[in-house]
């Protein structure tokens, strides 16, 4: 506050420094027209009004112009004057002139403070309303698996003597399969929160190796679905870029778990990673019945509209949502679409310029 | 009957405790349990537990500081339990001394493979060195430590002495994950370089030798932001 007082001070007193040298060059060198000395005052007065904060410079500049130019260039020259016939108009005009543009800039000044203000609010908002969506999608896929255990469990701890020893097996199967598929959900949120943590959105990035990451994401979704093949390319190159690899972990076993379960096909999904000048890409392809082109345009925002579909995608929106949270988080690009006989699910990471050039070894 | 091999478990959830316990009971392991960090490292003074399966988030203490004082004077195998998104708790706990690291949730298989391994590394320690020059197998790779070859399918695989060096430690510790610093102690030496980019090309480099497809391992496997587990010997 004190500093910017300071800075306040020292722009009005220089500013009127200038303009009174420049005046004493003009009046002295050029002509004694008095006229064009009161312009250049009022150029200096414009900009004080429009740099500083509040009336008060402005108004300091105002009349210390008047007595300047009465004082230094009016007749009787080196003493103050006010009779003089006609000055008094000048004077007033130059008083009224600098109270009308600090007005103007101060009422400027606000507005832009206050439009600011409005901007982060509604972002703000529109956070919280993405939240929100996000909680409710969430509880509601997370209550028909936890309805499905509880009510699993108290048939088989009521009726346990009676169930045949297959039944019994069928039962804690699907118990299994619906908690270990609550775990990927949670792992899934608990990604979300690493992005949260920090203010700015950004992720935290550390250089890692995308066969490395690739490798362990396919390992532990192998370990979920140990029937599972999955075809991965990865170029021969040693490619080294900036990410927080757990989150980029979660999108690859998100975007396969989906190519798996819901591609509605045997086929084995490809992942296939390509190495571009700016970026590297990753592509899952499935080969199966391919997404509803309908559904293509929101995929991403968390909301399943296909409520009528035969299929129920438990849980596929949440997880495409969280995706492209992550991505957007490290500025890298993510899309869906189908090709000829499939979906196909797209993400780009951008190199970092300093990171790129050291590493590209071949 | 030989002597039940005695693992003290020491966690504060009591689900997590009672399925442990029983699970380990089925497996003829002998198991203590203790909730609570002080209790912990009391029993571990008194009973010399021949394994310490450790949760790091405890009420009282934190699990980091129980591996510290249990190194000042043990060389007893300790398995850190952790939660999968907390990479630098677990290196922490890894370069102070656990011997391995558990993912929280974890399969009963998983957890008891890996207390089977540690068991191992603890047995090969207090018994004989002579296991240490045995050759290394597993699948169609062979690693000779005596006559310094790596063969895949018959075929000897080239390596430069750095990558030789790699592989016998990771190989020496198969079935454990070594951490990124570890690995750089014991290949370049205790003055190299903090930065792990090095070892990482290294590693690349090996994986394009051995693995038929780099992205999807046989024998190394990553644990990113940690380090690399060599598959165990089959």
């Amino acid at each position: 506050m004190n500093k910017l007082l300071h800075n306040n001070t020292l722009f009005t007193l220089t500013l009127l420094g200038i303009a009174t040298a420049l005046a004493f060059l003009f009046f002295s060198f050029v002509s004694e027209n008095t006229a064009n000395i009161a312009l250049l005052y009022i150029i200096a007065q414009i900009l004080i009004a429009r740099y500083t904060n509040g009336y008060l410079y402005g108004l300091f500049s105002s009349v210390f112009s008047v007595i300047c130019i009465n004082f230094f260039f009016t007749y009787p020259f080196f003493r103050l004057n006010f009779t003089l016939s006609g000055y008094p108009v000048t004077f007033i005009g130059m008083l009224i002139i600098t109270l009308l543009t600090t007005a103007t800039t101060s009422r400027l000044k606000k507005q832009t403070e206050i439009l600011a203000k409005q901007e982060k609010q509604v972002q703000i908002a529109r956070q919280e309303s993405l939240r929100a969506n996000l909680l409710r999608a969430v509880s509601h896929d997370l209550r028909t698996p936890l309805t499905s255990i509880i009510g699993t469990t108290s048939s088989l701890l009521s009726d346990g003597s009676i169930l045949s020893d297959a039944e019994k097996k069928e039962l804690l199967e699907n118990i299994e399969n619906d908690s270990s598929w609550l775990l990927n959900m949670v792992e899934n949120l608990l990604s979300v929160t690493r992005i949260n943590d920090t203010v700015t959105h950004q992720v935290n990035k550390t250089p890692e190796i995308v066969e490395e990451v690739v490798s362990e994401a396919v390992q532990r979704l192998k370990k979920r679905f140990p029937s599972a093949s999955i075809v991965v390319h990865v170029p021969d190159d040693f490619l080294m870029i900036p990410m927080d690899a757990i989150l980029i972990e979660q999108v690859l076993i998100n975007l396969l778990e989906n190519a798996l379960i819901h591609s509605g096909s045997s086929h084995a999904p490809e992942l296939t990673v390509t190495d571009h000048p700016d970026h590297v890409a990753f592509c899952v392809k499935d080969f199966g019945h391919g997404l509803n082109p309908d559904d293509i345009p929101d995929i991403f925002s968390g909301i399943c509209h296909n409520t009528g579909s035969v299929d129920s995608h438990k849980g596929m929106g949440i997880g495409l949502s969280i995706c492209k949270t992550i991505i957007d988080a490290h500025s890298g690009y993510i899309e869906a679409k189908n090709h000829t006989n499939g979906a196909l699910f797209l993400f780009t990471l951008p190199k970092d310029e300093e990171e790129n050039i050291p590493c590209s070894q071949k | 009957m030989q002597p039940k091999v005695n693992i003290l478990f020491i966690e504060d959830e009591r689900n997590i405790l009672a399925f442990v316990t029983k699970l380990l009971y089925g497996h003829n392991y002998k198991v203590t349990t203790a909730a609570t960090g002080t209790e912990g490292l009391q029993l571990i003074n008194s009973i010399c537990p021949d394994l310490i399966l450790l949760d790091l988030g405890l009420p009282d203490m934190d699990g980091q500081t129980i591996i510290q004082q249990v190194r000042e004077w043990s060389d007893c195998p300790i398995i850190v339990i952790s939660a999968r998104t907390n990479e630098r708790e677990k290196v922490k706990a890894l370069d102070l001394g656990a011997d391995d690291y558990i993912t929280k949730p974890f399969g009963s298989a998983e957890l008891l493979a890996r207390i089977r391994t540690s068991l191992r590394h603890s047995n090969r320690m207090n018994t004989s060195s002579d296991q240490l020059f045995r050759p290394y197998k597993c699948g169609d790779l062979v690693l000779d430590f005596e006559k310094r070859t790596l063969t895949i399918c018959g075929k000897i695989v080239h390596l430069t002495p750095i990558e030789y060096k790699i592989l016998v430690f990771l190989a020496q510790n198969c079935g454990k994950v070594m951490t990124y610093s570890s690995i750089i102690n014991n290949v370049w030496g205790p003055y190299a370089d903090d930065n792990n980019r090095i070892l990482r090309v290294n590693m690349t480099n090996i994986r394009r030798k051995i693995e038929i497809n780099p992205a999807d391992p046989k024998y190394i496997f990553t644990e990113v932001g940690v380090g690399y587990r060599m598959s165990e010997e089959h």
